[in-house]
């Protein structure tokens, strides 16, 4: 590895896009004086599925929709739900309320997995291996529960346009409170690990500041946005599905601690706060759920015939568990494809903060900052296509490859 | 003492402090493992891990300075390794305990560390460099409360007799906490409080592995290193952690077995002695290694240096300060 | 700051802009049991109202989010929707603001609007390489997602001879299909 001399006084340090740190490929060039980052440049283009051109000129919708499931594994409901709702304007789908409200459920089982996988990797950060361990023993309860009703851990493959393809019958209820009751019962602990342990505040305290200001100007969303005291939160402000009827209330830090720092620890807080509350929004879905068809549309050729003749635009807009999620859907009559899909991640907006959160920061303080948005590469690098050999030695031919990878093999054999 | 016998109880006494070491950090992990809720690597780990990574292809980056960046990890070995011969082990005199004192091994724990950063410095990556550069900073911060803490407890034990007090054998005889009073025994815990925080920065674990600090740096200053190479550093760890445990043992826990259930037969009171002394590392390694290391995050270079340097040091005085005023009344 | 009701809004922007005014609509849909609204506005502007119509936005909403640029290849045109929502943080009031603007193929050039909110630089780096719009005055015109590797003059969201066919990999033992197009 390089180490690339930009002046007397500071060095540049590359953090990726194949480091310990990072659990997806990103880099970042850090340029370091002693231990302190005096500047901070984000490098994307490490990963690229070429997703949304795929939706484009290879699939027809229902195809791209579990093709979107695929954009991140952790956010499998997010994505493919807010390309329904898109799509759903577009097209003039109804939702009957039941969906909805299964739509609504799976996402917030979505969100409580996803927060406590979050509180892992950053302890994970901090060199708490302790907690690391603890979060993700407590974790496998919520993948059990989405096991249990969706059929399966990750990739659920629940919703369809118009609707959702799994009911929740009232024989899993039962299984489902017992869960929830489990989360309620050990929020207390996860608080007093997360919150009051002196060495996770030595870490996190005034760690990686986002003022409200500068989370406004460089447009985050979600907790890193929440967390710098921002009301903002879509299941609130423009509530989509069955949040319409709910009154969800975007939580901030200073519910807790009285004030808003916009530091690590706040970002902690409010995501821990979200487990909670999303146990709560479940069990009000439950309550509320009205009874009724779960899709509108049951036949497939019959919705892919409305699908390619519809013609329109709509926006889905979705609050995943790392902030707000958009897709821009246009269709056009006669196209068995999507004319226009534009996915937007949250994770595209809150990588603009970084260089902010991390100017000034130590060395140590880097990996924690960084990953206190919670980023996620396989959501906001999805866009390229496949790049065939271009002429440049750097680029290896697929055969070639094979017989490189071939040739090794048996040089290690010998 | 003849030089073949200084030879060959070396060898032998670097086999057996090996042997140990390499175990207690295999029951350290599976602890650690028990105490996080995971099942962990069997206890035999870490020589499976010595015998693979001998096996590995050992890589010198272009950019190194390939003389002392293949030295560094011997050098590191061999003074960790030295340390086993001057500190007293398994209940009977050190094999070298004529030609050195608690002092020369405060000295000696410096070496280690330093071959250790300039291996950093010699494998020109940015992470290795920026590890060096912590674990110089980490060794400046341990070593004046380690002093002062070794130091306090010699100047004690010099009231009580005319003998070199830091001589291991004279500790044995005066043990501190027969000298001492109610305030001096306080002071004396104060300063075994001081010297366990020490050990686990010199044992390099959580909170205190900022030099290697996985996610942060990759590696730190092993970052370059593979096979052989690797496997010396990761063997000097494992002996220096074992040392520093059985310095505690021998400054604050002189005390033998055999002579209290007066076991007269000389080789079952040996035997009784080395497992007595083995429960006494064990507790010591436990304490300031195993149960750190699972309860802590890690900290900061500015965090730790200051706990060190500030916090520290302040704590080893305090003991000092009573156990001097309990010499005065 | 009074918040207008979404014809309100419309109806300001064809007072601010006059003659850079092109179209607006509402977009309404009823969700759920309780029936309450969802709301989408959709403006077209003219290219040389396209730096007003941003900062009559910010007019709107001190600090507007932008949520992203899309873009659509209409054959002779590129469409931009400049994808804002405004009057978050408060219950059910919250309106996504598409602001639209064509720009024929032959003067693919819009202004930044990093100065007014800085946080558009990614998206407008996008755009930038993936349909070939040249951004004036952009702060940081690197490539964005596109690897350095990729040639030249290459924009994946087009669908003319400038698209991305040519560089579609033909793995061996595959028959190649061009553009495969069916489902």
């Amino acid at each position: 590895m390089a180490a690339g001399e930009t002046g007397k006084t500071t060095y540049t340090v590359p953090v990726g896009p194949i480091h310990p740190a990072l659990k997806e490929p990103i880099q970042l060039m850090l340029e370091i004086e002693g231990e302190r980052v005096v500047n901070a440049d984000i490098l994307l283009s490490q990963v690229h599925r070429s997703i949304e051109w795929l939706g484009m000129n290879r699939n027809n919708p229902v195809q791209t929709l579990y093709l979107a499931e695929r954009i991140c594994g952790i956010c499998n409901i997010c994505h493919p739900f807010c390309l329904a709702v898109a799509v759903e304007q577009a097209a003039n789908v109804r939702v009957p309320d039941r969906a909805e409200y299964i739509r609504v459920i799976a996402a917030e089982m979505e969100r409580i997995h996803s927060h406590i996988l979050w509180a892992g990797v950053a302890a994970h950060e901090i060199g708490f291996d302790t907690i690391f361990y603890l979060t993700w023993r407590v974790r496998e309860e919520i993948m059990d529960l989405i096991e249990y009703v969706f059929g399966n851990r990750v990739t659920k493959a629940v919703l369809q346009f118009g609707g959702v393809r799994r009911d929740i019958t009232a024989e899993q209820l039962p299984r489902i409170r017992k869960s929830l009751d489990y989360y309620k019962s050990i929020f207390e602990h996860l608080r007093r690990i997360l919150l009051e342990d002196k060495t996770v505040q030595m870490r996190t305290r005034n760690v990686g500041i986002l003022s409200g200001e500068d989370a406004l100007k460089l447009l985050t969303v979600g907790p890193t946005a929440r967390a710098s005291g921002v009301l903002k939160d879509v299941r609130h402000d423009q509530p989509y599905s069955a949040y319409a009827d709910l009154n969800i209330k975007a939580i901030t830090p200073d519910i807790v601690t009285g004030t808003v720092v916009g530091d690590v620890y706040d970002r902690i807080i409010v995501r821990l706060l979200e487990i909670k509350q999303s146990v709560e929004i479940i069990e009000e879905c439950i309550a509320r759920m009205p009874e009724g068809p779960i899709m509108s549309e049951p036949k497939m050729p019959k919705l892919l015939r409305l699908l390619t003749d519809a013609a329109g635009e709509g926006i889905g807009r979705v609050e995943a568990p790392r902030g707000e999620d958009i897709h821009y859907v246009r269709l056009e009559s006669g196209q068995s494809t999507l004319a226009t899909w534009k996915v937007r991640a949250p994770t595209y907006v809150n990588l603009m903060a970084v260089p902010t959160i991390l100017k000034g920061m130590q060395i140590a303080d880097v990996p924690i900052a960084f990953a206190s948005i919670d980023p996620c590469q396989s959501c906001t690098n999805r866009i390229l296509v496949v790049d065939k050999a271009t002429g440049r030695k750097s680029v290896v031919g697929y055969e070639e490859f094979h017989g490189l990878s071939v040739e090794k093999t048996k040089e290690l054999q010998r | 003492m003849s030089l073949a016998v200084i030879i060959l109880g070396s060898v032998v006494l670097v086999f057996i402090g090996g042997f140990f070491s390499m175990l207690y950090r295999g029951i350290d992990r599976k602890l650690v493992a028990y105490m996080q809720g995971r099942v962990g690597p069997p206890i035999v780990q870490p020589f499976r891990d010595v015998q693979k990574l001998l096996m590995k292809e050992n890589i010198v980056p272009d950019g190194a300075v390939s003389w002392l960046f293949n030295a560094a990890p011997f050098v590191c070995l061999i003074t960790s390794v030295l340390l086993l011969l001057y500190i007293p082990l398994f209940g009977q005199k050190a094999l070298l305990s004529g030609f050195g004192d608690a002092l020369l091994v405060v000295y000696l724990l410096i070496l280690p560390s330093l071959a250790y950063a300039v291996g950093g410095f010699a494998s020109s990556s940015p992470y290795a460099t920026v590890g060096a550069q912590r674990e110089m900073v980490i060794l400046m911060s341990y070593e004046f409360p380690l002093a002062v803490s070794i130091v306090s407890l010699g100047w004690r034990i010099s009231h009580a007799t005319t003998s070199n007090p830091f001589m291991f054998s004279t500790i044995a005889e005066y043990p501190i906490w027969s000298l001492v009073g109610p305030l001096g025994i306080v002071g004396s815990l104060i300063l075994l409080f001081a010297l366990m925080v020490i050990t686990s920065g010199k044992g390099a674990k959580v909170p205190f592995d900022m030099a290697e600090a996985e996610t942060e740096i990759a590696g730190g200053i092993l970052v370059e290193y593979s096979g052989r190479n690797l496997c010396l550093f990761y063997l000097a760890d494992i002996v220096k952690a074992f040392a520093m445990a059985s310095l505690v043992v021998a400054l604050f826990i002189p005390y033998n077995l055999s002579p209290l259930v007066g076991i007269g037969t000389p080789v079952l009171a040996g035997v009784v002695d080395a497992l007595f002394f083995l429960v006494k590392v064990f507790v010591v390694m436990f304490i300031s290694i195993s149960v750190i290391r699972t309860a802590t995050a890690r900290f900061k270079i500015s965090q730790a240096s200051w706990l060190y340097i500030m916090v520290m040091t302040l704590i080893s005085l305090i003991g000092l300060i009573l156990i001097s005023v309990d010499l005065m009344v | 700051m009074e918040r207008l009701t979404p014809q309100a809004i419309i109806d300001s922007f064809r007072k601010e802009l006059g003659g850079g005014f092109v179209g607006g609509s509402v977009y309404e849909r009823e969700i759920a049991t309780k029936k309450n609204k969802f709301r989408s506005l959709w403006i077209e502007v003219k290219k040389s109202a396209f730096r007003d119509a941003v900062e009559h936005v910010c007019h709107l909403q001190k600090y507007p989010h932008l949520a992203i640029i899309s873009s659509s290849d209409l054959g002779a045109q590129v469409e931009l929707i400049y994808h804002f929502t405004i009057y978050y943080g408060h219950y059910l009031e919250e309106l996504s603001l598409g602001l639209r603007i064509k720009l024929p193929k032959s003067d693919l050039k819009i202004p930044t609007i990093t100065d007014l909110i800085p946080g558009a630089i990614f998206t407008e780096r996008e755009v930038q390489e993936m349909m070939g719009v040249e951004v004036v005055n952009i702060p940081d015109g690197r490539r964005l997602f596109i690897a350095e590797d990729v040639p030249q003059g290459v924009y994946p969201w087009r669908k003319d001879e400038t698209g991305p066919e040519k560089l579609l990999r033909v793995l061996p033992g595959r028959q190649p299909r061009g553009k495969a197009k069916e489902g």
